[in-house]
């Protein structure tokens, strides 16, 4: 076992190269920004080059990590925003590529019940959407295979219920 | 149904039929089929799991050069002051058997490999003991592997795999029966001698019988239609391979390019066909997809369905020479391959390598 502490990894580029858009996918449905989700890849990068988890391991190993750290970001983010929002518009949102598809108002309310889930099911639920299979969301969150479907199904009825709570008029 | 024991479908089971029913066990699958009750949760599941992956989506396209130079940067700067956090993930075991569970067992007797699949599978299934994922491996060893009868019938095994590692091609040739294919050019980072591995033809003898058949049935909650006369007690002549395969390894021990050509399976029969059999067996209720799949190797028609397990690659489409073929890549990135049919031989190359890279090796081989 190498001493990774003062390393640049050999692999680290070939795995950057490879791995780099799915592991700012896997931040960005969370966050729902680019630029944040880029912020949080970047993060978990180098946290990557600092371990010895095989190069054949990382895109799983880094999907974990750059969800739990999206999802720091989103609560921490949230806090900032509520003391933003008391002292201004709170029109803090870069609009971007996801920005496209899915419009400002509904990203802030999926945010707002993605960082109210428990954080299993928010990870489970977005490692699945980011195309980890249930074995692998299984060996990443400690979770028997059976259970998570359950856990993402859990996730994915909260998620409705938050989504269409907020939607209703104001 | 009058002595109905299952209990309706667990919503992580329902979850689980949305995008990954190969998953689901049979007898749950067979149960929500014919469940009211069932079948309008699975609706309410389907619709939360659009609703979410709709919420979820994203189209971000990061510019991966620029983004390679910040980390560069940042990585250099950090790398002699950040202590070392984080190590291998400690749960190795419980990966490898989540592996194990949809794969290995899932296919029963898909260890009855054949040919230079057999070869090639012996080799990847020390990357799944060295807990490095190669997916691709399992849909290689599958191409050759004999279908998993046993719920249907007797399986016996006539020839067992017994794939052998040679130090030169004509060796491998000599057993395989097929001449080794000749890699017009390495994909850079592949570099050395390969290993020769070739394995002689397995057979395995299946006579159906419609006892274990209905048994099969019954588990999934239906009663067995009749069966063609004649085809209780019939036995059939499955084969598979013999084949090579030449192997390039790298450092870490993941092949880091195989180049395989097997003799594509065959069913024999003396009396009923094999295709009555096989018909009947994909008309009952409970056949797993997998099964339904090698089963459909054996039509002698040219087409050659991969049993892809969904949740470990996708499947894309090539040609290599003028023929179809199927290109895999593993979801986790690392393997790539691509398999074609050609008057009755099957060819795979696969590897950790781009898909451009695997079809440059398939299209130059000699």
């Amino acid at each position: 076992m190498r001493a990774a502490q003062d390393h640049v990894r050999d692999d680290l580029e070939q795995v950057f190269r490879a791995d780099y858009p799915r592991v700012v996918g896997v931040a960005a449905r969370v966050l729902g920004s680019r630029d944040g989700a880029e912020d949080v890849a970047q993060e978990v990068f180098l946290a990557f080059n600092r371990t010895t988890v095989p190069a054949a391991e990382a895109f799983r190993w880094m999907s974990v990590a750059a969800a739990h750290t999206a999802l720091n970001h989103l609560r921490s983010g949230r806090r900032r925003s509520a003391r933003e929002e008391a002292a201004t518009d709170g029109d803090r949102c870069v609009p971007d590529a996801a920005d496209d598809v899915v419009d400002r108002d509904e990203h802030r309310r999926v945010r707002a019940a993605l960082g109210r889930l428990p954080r299993t099911q928010a990870v489970a639920l977005v490692l699945r959407h980011s195309g980890l299979s249930y074995a692998e969301v299984a060996a990443a969150l400690d979770l028997s295979p059976g259970s998570v479907g359950t856990t993402i199904r859990r996730a994915e009825s909260a998620l409705r219920k938050e989504l269409s709570t907020d939607v209703l008029p104001n | 149904m009058f002595f109905r024991t299952d209990p309706h479908a667990a919503d992580g089971v329902l979850r689980r039929l949305v995008d990954e029913p190969a998953g689901v066990a049979d007898a749950d699958r067979a149960h929500v089929a014919g469940c009211g009750d069932c079948l309008q949760r699975l609706s309410a599941v389907r619709a939360d799991a659009t609703l979410a992956a709709d919420a979820l989506s994203t189209t971000t396209t990061p510019d991966v050069d620029l983004a390679w130079r910040r980390l560069s940067a940042a990585a250099t700067a950090t790398a002699t002051t950040a202590p070392a956090r984080a190590t291998a993930p400690a749960r190795g075991r419980r990966w490898r058997t989540a592996l194990r569970s949809p794969v290995i067992a899932g296919l029963g007797v898909a260890v009855v490999l054949g040919g230079a699949g057999a070869a090639a599978a012996g080799d990847w299934l020390q990357v799944f003991r060295t807990e490095e994922v190669a997916p691709i491996a399992v849909s290689t060893a599958d191409l050759v592997s004999l279908p998993d009868l046993s719920g249907y019938g007797d399986l016996t095994v006539v020839a067992a795999p017994d794939p052998q590692e040679f130090a030169d091609a004509a060796a491998a040739e000599r057993v395989a029966g097929v001449s080794a294919p000749e890699v017009g050019q390495l994909p850079a980072g592949v570099t050395g001698a390969p290993t020769y591995l070739a394995s002689e033809q397995v057979v395995a003898d299946f006579t159906f019988s419609e006892a274990k058949a209905a048994q099969a049935a019954a588990a999934a909650g239906e009663t067995l239609p009749p069966a063609p006369a004649g085809l209780d007690g019939a036995t059939f002549r499955l084969a598979a391979g013999p084949g090579l395969a030449e192997v390039w390894r790298s450092s870490s021990g993941v092949p880091a390019l195989l180049v395989a050509r097997v003799t594509a399976p065959t069913a024999y029969s003396s009396g009923v066909p094999f295709e009555t059999a096989r018909d009947y067996i994909l008309s009952l209720p409970g056949v797993p997809d997998q099964l339904a799949a090698q089963l459909g190797a054996f039509t002698g028609d040219g087409t050659l369905p991969l049993p892809v397990p969904a949740e470990l690659a996708t499947t894309d489409t090539a040609e290599v020479d003028g023929h179809d073929a199927t290109v895999l890549a593993s979801r986790d990135g690392t393997m790539t391959g691509v398999v074609w049919v050609e008057d009755g031989v099957v060819s795979a190359v696969a590897g950790s390598l781009t898909e451009d890279e695997v079809l440059d090796v398939a299209r130059g081989l000699g």
